[in-house]
Order: structure tokens, then sequence, then C-alpha cells
């Protein structure tokens, strides 16, 4: 199975059970206060996951390996292989 | 190491990712099970926002990435060549 059919199906499961819940569609009669919070479960989920995605961004902001003098030695390089290149006839 | 400004900037999504994904879990998921005269309904909207904002949001953020393709588009026009 590709990896999209697995995503599906597993999606589409969770979606019938949370429609079954959500509609009551057994014939369970959930409580009031469990259906107050599967109505809005996929909102929520999708606002978690926005929420987690932020905050990894951030995190790798804060934690990256930056390495001035690194950086500085290969912009150093890049000009002196492109004088090299362009004294040998590419153009850039 | 990530300049000062890098982690300030990091740590701060950091920080307002959690904070608002502490309010929206107690909102949603843990304000239903508390009784309806207790005092810490009063620091939360009635529960129709909870679904309504963050589609708001969504639209905006739908709106504000059109713009920029729109933008970065019009900007990358070359004119025709003409003979």
């Amino acid at each position: 199975m590709t990896k999209l059919a697995e995503w599906l199906s597993g999606l589409t499961l969770l979606g019938v059970l949370w429609a079954a819940v959500t509609f009551d569609l057994l014939g369970l009669d959930p409580p009031e206060a469990v259906l107050q919070v599967s109505r809005p479960l996929p909102v929520f989920l999708l606002v978690a996951l926005g929420c987690f995605s932020l905050g990894t961004v951030g995190y790798r902001v804060a934690t990256f390996n930056d390495c001035q003098p690194a950086a500085a030695e290969l912009q150093e390089q890049i000009r002196e292989a492109k004088t090299d290149l362009q004294s040998k006839g590419l153009r850039f | 190491m990530a300049s000062g400004v890098d982690q300030a900037v990091g740590m701060g999504l950091v920080g307002f990712s959690l904070l608002l994904f502490i309010y929206y879990t107690l909102w949603v998921i843990v304000l239903p099970f508390v009784d309806s005269d207790h005092v810490i309904h009063g620091y939360f909207l009635p529960r129709e926002y909870s679904v309504i904002l963050p589609g708001i949001a969504a639209l905006l953020l739908v709106l504000f990435v059109g713009m920029f393709i729109v933008v970065v588009m019009w900007k990358n026009r070359k004119p025709k060549k003409t003979q």
C-alpha cells in the first residue's frame, strides 16, 4: 500500500469514528460534555498541529548551529572560485 | 551558535505557541467538564469562537500567501521583446 493510501485510510477511519460519536450514528447517546469536546475536535487538532509547527520552527531558529568563521571562509572560497573560473573563460 | 536576536525570536515563538496551545486546550477540552458557575469560565469567550477564530485566522493566512504570490509574480514579469 502506498503512503498516500495509508494516510487516507487512517484519516478516513478516524473521521468515521469522530462522526459516529459527534452525530450519534451508533445510538450510543454520549453525555453532553463529551459532545461539546467531540464537535470542535478536527479544528482543535489543526490548531494543535499549527502550534506544534510554530514552536518547532522557533526552537530550530533558536538552536541553529550557525558558525560565522566558517561562513566567512566559504564566501571567500566562492569569490576565489568565481575569479578563477572567469579567468578560464566561464561567463556568469 | 545562533545570534542573540535569533535566539530571542526563536524562544519567543516557542513561548507564544506554548501559551496558545495551553489556552486553546483549556478552552476546548477542559472547560466542558468544569461546572458552569466556576470563576474560570469568565476568562474564556463563548465556545462558538473557538471554531470561528481559527477559521478567520486560516482565511487570513490563505489571503496573505495569495497576496505574497501575486506580488512576487508581478515583480518578476518580463516585458515582451519588441522587434
